[in-house]
This record gives C-alpha cells, sequence and structure tokens, in this order.
C-alpha cells in the first residue's frame, strides 16, 4: 500500500471514527464550514430542528440558526476565519433556533474548531434551553413578586404604627379620663367595665407594636457584619434593667465570640430570649445562663439556659409560631410574638434555633450564627 | 390689642384629631394654667397662623410649636421645612408630638430640624407625663428667645 492510500486509509478510518463519535453524542451536534454551510449534523441535530439530514447538509447554517451563528464564523475584513472563531471557543452563546415548522426555540451552542485539509471547520454543540430559559423567567416573576410583596409589607407596617394606634389611644385615653374625672361618681361595676375596656386597648396597643417589631426585622434589618456577642448581651441586659431588678434574676455567662451579625438585632434576640428565661418562672430565684460552643468550621452555637417551669414537649415546634400562647392569660402576660421574633433574626442571620428541656429544671434555647473570627 | 402678662406663654398645637387636641388640653392645663394654647388642624392652616393672614390676623406669636407629623392638606414635614427655611420663624421651638416611632419619621424629622421627636404612649399616664414634661423643659428650664411684644 503506497504512503497516500494509508493516509487515505488512516484519514477515512479517523473521519468514521469521528462521524461516530458525533452520531453518538446526547446533544444536536453539526459541522459548519467557512462559509456558513452545513458539513455535517447527527441524528439529535436531525430531531431537535425536525429534518432529515439530506435537507441540511449543504444548506446556510442560518436556514435553522437565523441570526447570530454566521456573523461569528465568517471572515471580514478584520480578522480571519479561525481569528473569528478563536473568540467564541469555550463560551456558551445563548441563540434561537428555527425548527422546520417554523417554530423557534431558544438554544445554547458550543463551538470549536476542526481543522482539515479544506481549512476550518466548526462543530456546533446545540442544546435545547427552553426549559432553563422558563425556569429563570419565573425564577424572575417570583423575585418581582416578592419585591412587591414586601413592598406592601413595609407599607402595611407603616400604617399599623399610626393608623392603627391612633383610635386605640382615644379609646384608652378617654376610658381613663372618664375613670380620673368620673370614678366617684361611678359605681364599682362601672369602674370594672372601664377596667376591662382599658386593658383591652393596651392589649391590642401590645399586640400591634409586638406585629411591628416582627415586620421590622426584614425591614429595618441592617446588613449582616462582625459583631461582638459579648456587647451585644450587654446591651440586651441594659434594656433589661428592670425586669432583672424585679424578679432578682441573676444572669450569668461564659466568654462569647465575634459573630456575623445584624448587631441591634442580636441585641434583640438575647433581649427576648432572657426575657423568656426570666418571665416564666417558678418559686425559686430565676437563673438564666448564656454560652456559646464551636459547632463546625466558623458556626458557633449560642445556648441559652433557664431554670423555668419549661414547657411541655408537644409545644416545642409550636412555641416559635406566631401568637402561640401556652398559658391562660393571667399567668403570664405576652402577646406570644416574641420568639416568633427571635426565630425570624436567627433565620435572616441564616442560623436555626431550637429549645429543649434540661434534665433539671427549665428549658435551653440554642440558637446558630455563623463566626466571624475567634473568642472575644 | 389685648394685653399679655409677662407669664403668659403661647402655645400653637398644630392637630388634626379632635380627641388628640382635647387630650392635648386637658394634660397642658394640668401642668401649667400660664399657657395660652391656639390649635389649627392642618399645615396650611399653620403657615397662615404664623404668617398672620386672614382669619388670624390677630394671631400671637407662639413660643412652642407642637406638631403632629400626619396632617390633611399639607403634611407635618411640610410644615416643618417651611417653618425652619423661614429667618422669621424658624427660631421658634418645633417638638414634634406624632403616634409614629418609625425610624424613618424620627430621622426624617431631625433632618428638617426639629428641636426634639416625641411619640405619644398609648398610657393616658403617660401622655399626660410626657406633657408634662414639655412643659418642665421646654416652658420652664429651656431659655426661649423674646419674640418681642409688639404686633404690628
Amino acid at each position: 500500500m503506497t504512503d497516500e492510500a494509508i493516509r487515505a486509509a488512516q484519514g477515512s478510518e479517523s473521519a468514521a471514527k469521528y462521524r461516530g463519535l458525533l452520531e453518538a453524542a446526547p446533544d444536536a451536534m453539526i459541522v459548519v464550514g467557512e462559509t456558513g454551510d452545513i458539513v455535517l449534523l447527527n441524528l439529535q441535530a436531525e430531531k431537535q430542528f425536525g429534518y432529515r439530514r439530506d435537507e441540511l447538509v449543504g444548506q446556510p447554517i442560518a436556514n435553522i440558526i437565523p441570526e447570530g451563528f454566521a456573523e461569528r464564523l465568517i471572515a471580514d475584513g478584520t480578522r480571519s476565519a479561525a481569528e473569528a472563531l478563536a473568540q467564541q471557543i469555550g463560551t456558551g452563546i445563548e441563540l434561537s433556533g428555527r425548527r422546520k415548522d417554523g417554530s423557534e426555540f431558544p438554544i445554547e451552542i458550543m463551538l470549536s474548531p476542526l481543522t482539515n485539509a479544506d481549512g476550518v471547520l466548526v462543530t456546533a454543540a446545540i442544546r435545547d434551553i427552553t426549559v432553563r430559559k422558563a425556569a429563570e423567567a419565573h425564577l424572575t416573576q417570583t423575585v418581582d413578586e416578592l419585591r412587591r410583596s414586601n413592598e406592601e409589607l413595609t407599607q402595611f407596617a407603616y400604617f399599623a404604627s399610626h393608623d392603627l394606634q391612633e383610635p386605640l389611644r382615644m379609646v384608652s385615653s378617654f376610658m381613663q379620663l372618664l375613670s380620673n374625672r368620673y370614678g366617684d361618681q361611678l359605681d364599682a361595676e362601672a369602674q370594672e367595665f372601664i377596667t376591662f375596656a382599658v386593658d383591652g386597648a393596651n392589649r391590642m396597643q401590645q399586640l400591634i407594636h409586638d406585629l411591628l417589631s416582627f415586620s421590622r426585622v426584614g425591614t429595618e434589618g441592617h446588613e449582616l457584619i462582625a459583631t461582638s456577642a459579648e456587647r451585644a448581651l450587654d446591651r440586651a441586659l441594659m434594656d433589661l434593667r428592670g425586669a432583672i431588678e424585679e424578679s432578682r434574676a441573676v444572669v450569668t455567662r461564659d466568654a462569647l465570640p465575634m459573630v456575623l451579625a445584624d448587631p441591634i438585632q442580636l441585641s434583640q434576640l438575647f433581649q427576648n430570649l432572657i426575657s423568656n428565661g426570666i418571665k416564666y418562672h417558678g418559686t425559686s430565684i430565676p437563673r438564666v445562663h448564656v454560652s456559646a460552643t464551636s459547632a463546625g468550621p466558623e458556626i458557633w452555637s449560642f445556648s441559652i439556659r433557664d431554670n423555668g417551669i419549661g414547657i411541655a414537649p408537644q409545644y416545642f415546634e409550636r412555641i416559635f409560631g406566631m401568637f402561640q400562647r401556652l398559658h391562660g392569660r393571667g399567668d403570664f402576660a405576652g402577646t406570644g410574638i416574641g420568639l416568633a421574633i427571635c426565630k425570624k433574626i436567627v433565620e435572616r442571620h441564616g442560623g436555626t434555633i431550637s429549645v429543649a428541656p434540661n434534665q433539671g429544671d427549665g428549658m435551653t434555647f440554642r440558637f446558630t450564627l455563623t463566626g466571624s473570627g475567634g473568642l472575644r | 390689642m389685648t394685653s399679655r402678662l409677662a407669664t403668659d406663654v403661647n402655645v400653637l398645637l398644630v392637630e388634626d384629631s379632635p380627641g388628640d387636641v382635647r387630650l392635648t388640653q386637658e394634660a397642658l392645663r394640668g401642668a401649667n394654667i400660664s399657657i395660652r394654647l391656639q390649635v389649627v388642624s392642618d399645615g396650611i392652616e399653620a403657615m397662615s397662623f404664623l404668617r398672620r393672614e386672614s382669619p388670624y390676623t390677630g394671631a400671637p406669636r407662639p413660643d412652642l410649636i407642637l406638631l403632629d407629623l400626619n396632617l390633611p392638606k399639607m403634611d407635618g414635614r411640610e410644615v416643618l421645612a417651611l417653618v425652619k427655611a423661614d429667618e422669621a420663624f424658624r427660631t421658634i421651638p418645633i417638638v414634634v408630638l406624632t403616634t409614629s416611632d418609625a425610624e424613618e419619621d424620627i430621622l426624617a424629622s431631625y433632618q428638617l430640624q426639629a428641636n426634639a421627636y416625641l411619640s405619644k404612649p398609648v398610657q393616658l399616664s403617660a401622655f399626660e407625663s410626657l406633657v408634662r414634661s414639655i412643659n418642665d423643659f421646654w416652658l420652664t428650664t429651656a431659655k426661649l428667645p423674646r419674640q418681642g411684644q409688639s404686633r404690628g
């Protein structure tokens, strides 16, 4: 066999191998020549575009990819075909494909060059991205809806802060004025009626206030920065001074780390949890202990442990829901939203919160936060 | 021209809720009987009052303004901005007395140069105490500029 014949035989062998690979490829593969005509295509390409291959070979690529393909390849005054091609390699390009029936669909193509004796050919892997585009559109739509909903929530919170509270103040204040001014002209029952009315108004006011706090976790949250948990706890204890003194509570702590947090919200979190620990005390002096342990690389698990009356296991999940009140109104005051606020804050920080009973008295609340560089 | 007692203090209350007007009146009366309280119910009236335009041609110049933020026609923030921008009136202390405790309202008010921002408490006793402290601070302790006795 002559050298030429061998080369020809080898050439056709590798050509056959190449054709085999192309045919077996999961994506539509189309080989296009320098002039923009289709040289070769595989079964997937036939299926994707709805043509038989003999209908496409020799046809301009622009027949099935109307815009964006041919232009990218063609040697023009400023660059050669090889240069033009080199600029496109490796990047997925989003274009539009046209089927035999005229319908268009979104595609992503990846180009790779092929050089043979006839010049530069381009192999294009073509992927139908209809599903992906639909998912992207859905995502964009969902984000827009969320933005709108958030805006509405912000407006509602603002509305609640004024327009709901004003009539409430009128009811409450004038009831009290009535009692103050005409108290001696009213009998005990009338006084009692007034007390119920005032009490109702006050509770409503507290509810509105708590609802506002809840909504503000999202709308007035600041960005997460390196925060000293020690200082956040100090601030919380300062705000709780009154409650602590009144109940003679003892609050202790271990060293606390630096964490990634909104400092104001972290204080709020400590305040709510410690207040909870103090409020639901039995007969003994309330004791609350705050500590933190490492729960993984740059993850801290904080514990707020109390010696209070605890809660039954069936309430462990519910306790973080909004308006979940597990005690009669007479026993413990409260709107039942404090822990829902805690949960919202923790989740905003990317953490999780849970509660579990202690071996002895009381419960321990645990929440996780991302660390920001060691103990401090 | 009515004579003005040396101890008389003029307070302008800009408030549209009649209930709140009444409560404030009661509380001020309880705090300091020398207070002469004038009331207007929206921002436009407030500006007319200050400028002594009809029907306020005989109006006394307030020593202190208590301003609600949410008013019809011209809201409290606008009044704040106008008064503090006007050389003739900017020396009158303005205390914002409003229901909101929203951050943006507090910030906006101080940016517009309010002298103080107070949110109205729900409890009557707390409200009375607040009004008393306004009187104690602004009308008793703090020195206010002499506004001049004559009314042209």
